[in-house]
C-alpha cells in the first residue's frame, strides 16, 4: 500500500466514523467528561430561564448576583459528584441500583424501598431523632428549611416562577410562563406565598441556634470537631438567616430602614453560603438520595440477613451485597483470597477476626482439613513458659 | 503521634477492662468498638484483644460508597462522618479483620479510631491504658522493637518445641508442675 492509498484509505474511515454521533466524540471536544456536564447543565439552566422569563422579558435583574452564584453553586455541585461518581465504591452502587431498577420483577421491591426511603430516611430523617430527640428537630429544621429556601430561590432567580397581576385584587403564579394558581392578592394562600422566605427562614435561624448552642455546650463534640468543617456552615447559614430576616423587619416595622444596604449585604451572604454548598459538609444533602440503594439492592428488610458465613453459618449479610464488595475490592486490587479460594467477605466480621488472631498466633489450620479440628500443636515455642532458661538469657545486661 | 500500639495476644487474661474502657468515652453512647474474644473456645479459654488495625489503604474507606471514612494526619482510619454514611454497612464487609460495627437504629457505622484524640498528644488510649495485663501497650517504637527482639531470642535460645510426650516441659514455672 504506498502513501496515497493510505492517505486516503484513513480519510474513508474517519468519514465513517463522522457519520455517526458518538457521544464518546463529542467529550473528545471538552476538557473533561465533568466540563461536559457543566456545559450541558449550563445551557439546560439557561434554557429553563429563557422558557420561564419569556425570552427574557421578565428577567428580575435585581437578582442578577444570586443568579451568578447559582450557576457557580450549580457547576461546582457538578464538579463535585462527578469526582464523587469516579471512585470504584460510588459507581458500583450505581450501577447495581440501575440495573435492580431497570429490571421488571423487583418492580415491587424497587418502588416500596425508595418510597421507604423517601419517606423515613429523607423526609421524617428518623435515623437522627433516634440519635436524639433534639438532634432530630434541629436537623430537620435545619434541612427542610434550606430546601424550602433552595427551592422558592431558584425558582425566582432563574425566572422559572414569576408572578402576574390579572386584575386589581387577583394574582397569578406563572411556572415556566404557563399560568397555573390565581389567588386573592390579600388571601390566605397570597400571604404564605410572599411570606415563604420568612418562614423558612426561621426554621433555619432555630435550628442553626439549637445546632451552635450543641456545639458551644456539648465537650464530647468539641474533642473531635472541626472548626472550619463543623462550625464554619453554622455561621454562613446564621449570617444568612439573620441578615434575610432583617429585611423583613426593615421594610414591615422600621419603614424601609437602611433597606438598601441591607439587601446588599444579605446577597452578599448568600452568594458566599451558594458557592461555599458545593465543598463543604453541606454537599451531604445532594449524596443523601444514594441512601435508597441500600434497601433496594442489598437489605430487602431492615435487620434481616439472609447470606450465612462460610465457616460458622451466621446469617451476616445478602450474596448481593458480598458480590459488590467483591468486585469493589478487585477493582482496587485488593488481594483478600484465601489459600483455599474463598474470599475474606465470605466469613462473618467475628470468624474474619478469629482468622486473624488465629494466624498471628501460629494457630491457624496450616495443616490438613482447613475447615477440621484446630491443631494447637503447632510446633512453635510460645515465650514466657517454665523450661529453665539459659543463663546466657538471664545474664544478659538489661537495657 | 511517636508511640505505637503494641498487642500480645498471649497475655489476654479475658478481663474486658478494654471494652469497659471503650464504653466510657464521652462520644461513644455507652457501646464499645473493640473486641474480647475466645479464640477456640472448644480448646482453652485464652482470649484475644482486637482492635481496629488503622490500615495504610484501608479496603473499608475503599469500599464506602458515600465516601464517608476518612484518615487523620497521623494515619488513623475514623468512623465514618454521620452526614455522610447512608448506611449501607459495605465497610463491615469489605474489612479484612471484621473491625467496623454498625448501629441499625441509628444507621452509622461506628469503629476504633484509636482515641486519637488522646494518641494525637501521645496519650495512651483508653484501651491500654487499662489493660492490666499489658496484653494492649502504648509504647514507644524503640521499647516495641526490644521486646519483639526478646520474642525472637527467646525462641532461638530455647528453640526446642514441645511435643506430645515432653509437653509438661513447657508448663509455666509458677503453675507448680515441674519435670525433673
Amino acid at each position: 500500500m504506498n502513501n496515497l492509498e493510505r492517505a486516503y484509505s484513513t480519510s474513508n474511515v474517519e468519514t465513517v466514523e463522522d457519520t455517526k454521533f458518538n457521544i464518546k466524540s463529542f467529550e473528545k471536544s471538552f476538557y473533561s467528561k465533568t466540563s461536559m456536564y457543566a456545559f450541558f447543565a449550563t445551557i439546560f439552566l439557561v434554557f429553563t430561564m429563557w422558557i420561564g422569563t419569556g425570552q427574557f422579558a421578565k428577567i428580575d435583574l435585581m437578582l442578577a448576583g444570586y443568579m451568578i452564584a447559582s450557576f457557580v453553586f450549580v457547576i461546582g455541585l457538578i464538579v463535585r459528584v462527578a469526582a464523587w461518581l469516579v471512585r470504584p465504591a460510588t459507581k458500583q452502587l450505581v450501577k447495581t441500583s440501575i440495573q435492580n431498577l431497570k429490571s421488571g420483577n423487583r418492580s415491587k421491591r424497587n418502588v416500596k424501598s425508595i418510597v421507604i426511603t423517601l419517606i423515613e430516611n429523607i423526609f421524617l430523617q428518623k435515623f437522627i431523632f433516634k440519635r436524639g430527640i433534639y438532634r432530630g428537630i434541629q436537623h430537620w429544621l435545619i434541612a427542610w428549611g434550606c430546601i424550602g429556601s433552595f427551592a422558592f430561590t431558584f425558582g425566582l432567580v432563574f425566572g422559572w416562577v414569576h408572578f402576574r397581576l390579572i386584575d386589581a385584587t387577583t394574582y397569578q403564579i406563572m411556572v415556566f410562563n404557563i399560568p397555573m394558581i390565581s389567588m386573592h392578592a390579600n388571601g390566605f394562600f397570597a400571604a404564605i406565598m410572599y411570606n415563604i422566605l420568612n418562614i423558612t427562614a426561621l426554621m433555619v435561624l432555630v435550628g442553626v441556634i439549637m445546632a451552635l448552642v450543641r456545639r458551644l455546650h456539648n465537650n464530647d463534640l468539641k474533642v473531635t470537631e472541626r472548626a472550619e468543617f463543623d462550625v464554619l456552615p453554622l455561621y454562613i447559614l446564621l449570617a444568612v438567616t439573620v441578615t434575610g430576616l432583617f429585611l423583613t423587619v426593615s421594610y414591615k416595622f422600621l419603614g424601609g430602614f437602611i433597606h438598601p444596604e441591607l439587601a446588599l449585604i444579605h446577597q452578599i451572604t448568600v452568594v458566599l453560603f451558594l458557592i461555599y454548598f458545593p465543598f463543604g459538609k453541606l454537599f451531604h444533602l445532594p449524596i443523601r438520595p444514594l441512601a435508597i440503594g441500600v434497601p433496594m439492592n442489598y437489605q430487602e428488610e431492615h435487620m434481616v440477613d439472609t447470606r450465612s458465613c462460610k465457616k460458622c453459618g451466621t446469617k451476616y449479610s445478602s450474596d448481593d451485597q458480598i458480590s459488590d464488595v467483591k468486585a469493589i475490592l478487585h477493582e482496587q486490587q485488593f488481594d483478600l483470597q484465601l489459600e483455599d479460594g474463598s474470599y475474606l467477605a465470605d466469613y462473618c466480621p467475628s470468624c474474619r477476626r478469629r482468622i486473624r488472631a488465629m494466624s498471628q498466633l501460629n494457630l491457624g489450620s496450616v495443616k490438613g482439613n482447613p475447615y477440621g479440628p484446630v491443631q494447637t500443636n503447632n510446633g512453635i515455642h510460645i515465650p514466657g513458659f517454665g523450661r529453665k532458661r539459659s543463663d546466657e538469657f538471664y545474664n544478659k545486661e538489661e537495657k | 503521634m511517636n508511640k505505637i500500639m503494641y498487642l500480645e495476644f498471649e497475655r489476654c487474661i479475658g478481663c474486658r477492662s478494654c471494652q469497659a474502657a471503650c464504653r466510657e468515652c464521652g462520644g461513644h453512647d455507652a457501646k464499645e468498638r473493640n473486641y474480647v474474644e475466645y479464640v477456640d473456645f472448644f480448646e482453652s479459654r485464652q482470649t484475644y484483644p482486637m482492635l481496629c488495625m488503622q490500615c495504610k489503604d484501608p479496603a473499608c474507606a475503599r469500599v464506602c460508597p458515600a465516601n464517608a471514612i476518612q484518615i487523620t494526619e497521623d494515619g488513623v482510619v475514623l468512623s465514618a462522618m454521620e452526614e455522610k454514611c447512608i448506611g449501607c454497612r459495605n465497610c463491615t464487609f469489605g474489612c479484612p479483620f471484621g473491625i467496623p460495627k454498625f448501629d441499625f437504629e441509628e444507621n452509622k457505622m461506628y469503629k476504633c479510631d484509636m482515641c486519637y484524640d488522646r494518641t494525637q498528644h501521645d496519650i495512651a488510649p483508653m484501651c491500654a491504658s487499662v489493660c492490666p495485663s499489658d496484653a494492649i501497650r502504648f509504647i514507644d517504637f524503640d521499647e516495641m522493637q526490644a521486646l519483639r527482639r526478646r520474642r525472637t531470642q527467646m525462641n532461638l535460645i530455647e528453640g526446642k518445641k514441645p511435643t506430645e510426650q515432653d509437653k509438661w516441659q513447657y508448663v509455666p514455672e509458677f503453675f507448680g508442675v515441674y519435670s525433673d
